[in-house]
């Protein structure tokens, strides 16, 4: 139970290769917070640099308080969940649990104890006395949490733990290690490439890419007031469209003008873009496929579009479409919202029409790919 | 030359392309070349900078440092002492009261002696009470050479360990400075079986490697450069001392009649080194491909009792190598079981001269290292083999490969990409392969033409088995042997370098995962 | 019509007959293969147990079958030296076993697992240095065994010492098998407490049974075949031979016709125990050499 504190935190590698640059974070403590970004974006280094298995090749970590730079890993009071597992394969489910207790030179009776309780809790209790081989890819994730929890370590430290896990699976334990947190009530670090685990499981939210932190945030505020392009686009699925455009100011009006269409910026978006001052300009407009909308005919606020893909989701219809001038764009519909008719027609070059509401807009700079408003 | 794009290439018929693949490899010559000129010059550059970091840093360690980092450069450990480090700095200490007690008893001497190997021999005096002369020894120069190579070590040695004292002293200002505590002899004593376990770990092997290896290398390369023979052995009869290349010269020249035969010193070394290479290949490629048909044989879908002939073979790895070669080569001779055999079955009139016969004696080793090789090689391919993802295979058929078309198409490449670099290691270890060559043989038939110090030089001969006559031949010619192992070395240096790069398993490492 | 029919019918199946009649006979061939190879791997050992038991004469002879058996080649091994020959060895491999062992795992562990500035020029110098002929380095230690009064008649220590020595630089094949075991569990051990010690004590020990076993074996089998160091080091000492210079001193050409059959009966006498104690750890050995072949 404790804070962690990374000052300017830095990773070089031997060969030169910069892995993790000035990294600056501050994790209160009993908070859940996630790296998530991209593979190789830096976030299991610097999840490895917290846990001590990565020296630090500059700044500060400091966990409670103490800088730790210094200390071994075992010095560190931490526990962590790898993403194999990193079960020993020579040792039961009961010795894996009580290794880190055995080596503290903790009573046997006591240890007795507390991995009986991790295993209830866990659910694993029938498999104490199998080897980790004789068990399935939940339970050895069970055995692994297990093997953390009972350590009551200061942070909980999470490197990918459901990636080796199959959908259905994932799903479940994503639920359970919110459970488990709760009861844990400690500070967790967790670091995953899944935008949705991120979304689900953190309090905060720390997007990386090539060793830089894009944006920290609660996962409503990465996903309303994305910092740059790459926020917008790596949270949320399917990805948020791009669409090059003109923003144009007429008065108090805002209005976007992608493909012929004449679009009024409303709401919020547009209040914000007038105290911003901003002013007539090429930008990215970035819209998100669920708040696309295919409107009944042509108009002026709608863009043309033929049909390329139709993927049917079950409870909604992804439609992959392209603009007369080859722009593609992905807008996701609704199933219910159309008749089993209109869904026939939605085939391969069918002719679309689809517009937006002018609330539901993102604007980003052209150069610097930053929010406009945001950024 | 022309550079292909991809696509271009793909246009090209097979002859073409290989023409063109050769052709690039060539074309690349002169740049690896150059690459490895302008790598050596960075290497110079860069070490010369480091040189001159470090110095530069012991200056400016010693300008700002305080009076005990001061002292430091003087008495080695005194800043660690000073500022609580007991143990460290008593080692340190330590380490430089034996190194100048060495240097004054010993070092110096040996060292000054160096450059002379020894300025008085043995000298014979006339002693009147025995009534007989009597031999005084002097100056050893083997041992000047053994101990004066120990003791520039030892100063490397130092001069590194003074460093370090230096760094120390800089890096514990630093730590102080910054408010936090040092380590203590405790802590110091504690990372030894934890973050500075590997030092713990490698203490024992290392010496022993440098002790046993490094320092009898070196000392056998400056050997190269002495008259250090059975009449000069330094100590007993006469002095040895430096000839500069004089021995490479003797090895390298074409004069005749150097040795005891009638050809130069070059000519027999161009003798032993191709066959050294000819056994090598056939040696390693013999046994490759018959023991991957052996293993694919055994490991045929429908073939029973697999374990059985697997065990039958591995069976001759369990009997130490000299059991069976010396058993084999006596089946072989004249009066041999071989030779017994063939005669009493009436199949030929005369013994085979299978030891005899240049030819015939290179052709039986070759044949006899099978018997030898093909277990191992059944061994190693087989698990290999079954690594061979099936589905390759499956693929393949069903693409309407037969069995031969399989066999060359994946089979082969895949054998040949993992094992590429146990094939470099094997041809090397075959041409020094001594055991099979001298049990069998001993290097015989002589070969007569052959000039060589110990006297005889035979057609089945191997550089290695050459180098072991020469020193234990009757005129124990250790510069000569020097010679002929510096060569070995630059031989298989050279070799492996070439196969190194050319090698597609370190190339494209990802090909085959 | 019908005729054509049939036929038509046949066809298929008459192939599939070729596919089958094919296979059969190139499965016997193979079994042809294996049975004579089999042959040929095993003569040598039958014909030196043979000889072992010919009491009808000493020398060689072109016959395999003994005219006369009996075990006097056996009970005069006992009036020569053999017996400390095969002490020397056996002293000497059992030593070497246990040392080069601890030597081997300290270095090859180090290299799979540290990461540490000096790893990889270390291991740059370590395969240069194993491009030189160990020979050479052979007539240097002879003599400073021999001021150390290490040769010759006391060569056992002498012999354990070169032996074990350098034997850090045969790190490639434990240092595969040690670079398989995933990295994770160090580190899980490690987040878990565990000094690096206790890493190597409590975790990759226990995994690492198979390449302790090859090590031992293949160092406890090294001295056995040894014959160049032996040779050097013994220098011509009778009680300072190992059984593989002592055997071979018999095969020369003025002890031949003496030793000849005696020298059988040592072979076997050596290649026994060897032989046994390598069958039961076959399993090990097979694992090793296959692993090594394949990491280089």
């Amino acid at each position: 139970m404790a804070s962690v504190k990374l000052t300017d935190v830095k990773k070089i590698y031997d060969n030169k290769v910069t892995a993790v640059h000035d990294f600056n974070l501050e994790i209160a403590d009993k908070e859940f917070v996630v790296f998530v970004g991209p593979s190789g974006c830096g976030k299991s280094t610097t999840l490895r640099m917290i846990a001590g298995l990565e020296d630090i090749s500059e700044g500060i970590v400091e966990i409670d308080g103490v800088v730790v730079n210094d200390l071994q890993p075992k010095d560190r009071d931490i526990a962590m969940v790898f993403q194999n597992y990193a079960l020993y394969p020579h040792m039961t489910v009961y010795d894996n649990i009580a290794f880190s207790l055995r080596l503290k030179k903790m009573p046997e009776d006591e240890i007795y104890e507390k991995v009986t309780n991790a295993a209830e809790i866990l659910g694993i209790t029938e498999y104490l006395t199998r080897k980790p081989r004789a068990l399935s890819g939940g339970q050895r994730q069970r055995v692994a949490i297990g093997r953390a929890m009972v350590r009551n370590a200061k942070v909980f430290l999470m490197d990918e733990p459901l990636s080796n896990l199959d959908a259905k699976l994932r799903n479940q334990m994503r639920a359970e290690i919110i459970l488990l947190r709760q009861k844990l009530d400690t500070t967790f670090i967790y670091v995953t490439h899944d935008q949705t685990e991120a979304m689900t499981l953190g309090d905060r939210i720390v997007i990386m890419r090539d060793g830089i932190i894009e944006q920290v945030g609660t996962p409503t505020e990465v996903f309303e007031m994305p910092r740059n392009i790459f926020v917008a686009e790596f949270i949320g699925a399917p990805k948020m469209n791009m669409i090059d455009t003109e923003l144009v100011r007429e008065g108090e009006q805002y209005f976007v003008k992608p493909f012929g269409a004449k679009i009024e910026v409303t709401g919020e978006k547009k209040d914000e873009l007038a105290q911003k001052g901003i002013d007539n300009g090429s930008i990215k407009l970035g819209v998100r496929p669920e708040h696309m909308v295919l409107a009944q005919q042509g108009g002026e606020g709608t863009i043309p579009c033929k049909l390329e893909v139709n993927e049917m989701m079950g409870s909604e219809l992804h439609l992959h479409v392209y603009t007369e001038d080859g722009t593609r764009l992905i807008v996701r519909v609704p199933t219910i919202n159309l008749s089993m008719e209109q869904r026939k027609q939605l085939t391969y070059g069918a002719q679309l029409y689809i517009t937006f509401e002018g609330k539901v807009m993102h604007f980003f700079d052209k150069d610097s790919e930053l929010n406009l408003i945001y950024g | 030359m022309k550079q292909y794009t991809d696509l271009e290439y793909l246009k090209l018929s097979k002859g073409q392309r290989l023409l063109y693949r050769i052709a690039s490899f060539f074309a690349a010559i002169p740049g690896k070349i150059g690459g490895l000129f302008v790598g050596l010059w960075n290497l110079i550059k860069t070490a010369a900078k480091a040189i001159g970091k470090e110095a530069s840093d012991i200056w400016t360690t010693f300008v700002h440092g305080d009076w005990k980092t001061k002292l430091s450069y003087l008495v080695m450990g005194f800043g660690n002492l000073a500022r609580g480090q007991i143990l460290r700095g008593l080692l340190f200490l330590l380490f430089e009261v034996v190194f100048i007690a060495y240097m004054i008893l010993a070092g110096g001497y040996w060292l000054s002696m160096l450059p002379s190997l020894g300025k008085v021999g043995p000298t014979e005096e006339y002693n009147i009470i025995f009534d007989t002369y009597v031999t005084t020894y002097n100056d050893n120069s083997f041992k000047i050479l053994l101990y004066g190579v120990l003791t520039i070590f030892f100063i490397i040695a130092f001069i590194y360990t003074w460093r370090v004292n230096v760094k120390q002293n800089q890096l514990a200002e630093k730590i102080i400075a910054s408010g936090k505590k040092l380590k203590s002899g405790k802590d110091d004593l504690r990372s030894l079986v934890d973050d500075q376990f590997h030092k713990t770990l490698l203490a024992l092997p290392l010496t022993g490697i440098i002790i046993f290896t490094v320092l009898p290398i070196v000392f056998m390369i400056l050997v190269a450069f002495t008259n250090y023979d059975g009449t000069h052995d330094g100590y007993y009869n006469n002095l040895f001392t430096w000839v500069g290349l004089d021995n490479f010269n003797t090895m390298l020249s074409w004069t005749s009649g150097t040795g005891a035969g009638t050809q130069s010193y070059a000519a027999t070394f161009g003798e032993v080194l191709s066959w050294t290479l000819i056994w090598a290949f056939f040696a390693t490629f013999t046994n490759y491909f018959l023991g991957m048909f052996v293993a694919m044989a055994i490991n045929k879908k429908g073939i029973n009792l697999k374990k059985l002939w697997r065990t039958i073979l591995v069976l001759t790895i369990a009997i130490p190598q000299f059991i069976s070669l010396l058993y084999v080569s006596k089946m072989f001779a004249k009066n041999g079981i071989i030779n017994g055999f063939l005669m009493s079955m009436g199949w030929i009139q005369q013994a085979l001269p299978f030891w005899e016969d240049p030819t015939w004696a290179r052709i039986t080793v070759i044949i006899i290292n099978i018997w030898i090789g093909i277990p191992y090689l059944m061994l190693i391919t087989t698990g290999i083999l079954m690594n061979i993802p099936q589905d390759l295979y499956e693929s393949a058929r069903i693409d309407g490969a037969n069995a031969w078309q399989q066999y060359t198409k994946i089979t082969l490449p895949y054998m040949l990409f993992v094992t590429g670099p146990y094939l470099l290691t094997s041809f090397t270890g075959n041409m020094n392969n001594f055991n099979v060559i001298y049990l069998l043989t001993g290097g015989a038939p002589t070969n007569p033409a052959a000039s060589s110090a110990a006297g005889t030089v035979g057609y089945t001969d191997l550089l290695i088995t050459w180098l072991f006559k020469i020193t234990t031949g009757a005129e124990s010619q250790y510069y000569l042997a020097s010679v002929v192992g510096i060569l070995v070395f630059v031989v298989v240096a050279v070799i492996s370098l070439v196969v190194y790069n050319v090698l597609p398993s370190i190339k494209n490492e990802e090909d085959f995962q | 019509m019908s005729e054509q029919t049939l036929q038509n019918a046949s066809a298929p199946a008459r192939r599939h007959m070729g596919l089958k009649a094919s296979r059969t006979l190139a499965n016997t061939a193979i079994y042809v293969f294996l049975i004579a190879i089999s042959i040929i791997w095993l003569i040598p050992f039958v014909c030196i147990l043979l000889q072992s038991f010919r009491v009808e004469s000493t020398h060689q002879v072109g016959y395999v079958i003994p005219q006369k058996w009996g075990f006097d080649n056996y009970v005069n091994l006992f009036q020569t030296d053999f017996p400390r020959w095969y002490m020397n060895t056996f002293i000497s491999a059992l030593v070497t076993a246990a040392l080069q062992t601890i030597i081997v795992l300290c270095m090859s562990y180090t290299l799979s697992r540290f990461r540490f500035k000096m790893r990889k020029p270390l291991m740059r110098l370590m395969l240069i240095l194993g491009m030189f002929p160990g020979m050479l380095t052979m007539i240097i230690l002879y003599r400073v065994l021999k001021d150390l009064g290490m040769t010759q008649a006391n060569s056992v220590p002498g012999l354990i010492l070169v032996y074990v020595a350098s034997s850090g630089m045969g790190y490639y094949v434990s240092k595969g098998f040690f670079d398989t075991i995933p990295k994770s569990l160090d580190e899980a051990a490690r987040v878990d407490g565990a000094t690096r010690f206790q890493v190597l004590k409590k975790i990759i020990l226990p995994l690492s049974k198979p390449i302790v076993i090859y090590t031992i074996l293949t160092a406890f089998m090294g001295p056995w075949g040894d014959f160049v160091f032996a040779r050097y080091i013994a220098f011509g000492a009778s009680a300072g031979k190992n059984v593989a210079v002592g055997l071979y001193d018999w095969l020369n050409k003025d002890q031949i016709s003496k030793c000849y059959t005696m020298f059988c009966a040592g072979g076997v006498l050596v290649a026994v125990p060897v032989t046994v104690l390598f069958m039961c750890l076959q399993k090990y050995y097979v694992e090793g050499v296959t692993g090594g072949a394949v990491k280089g």
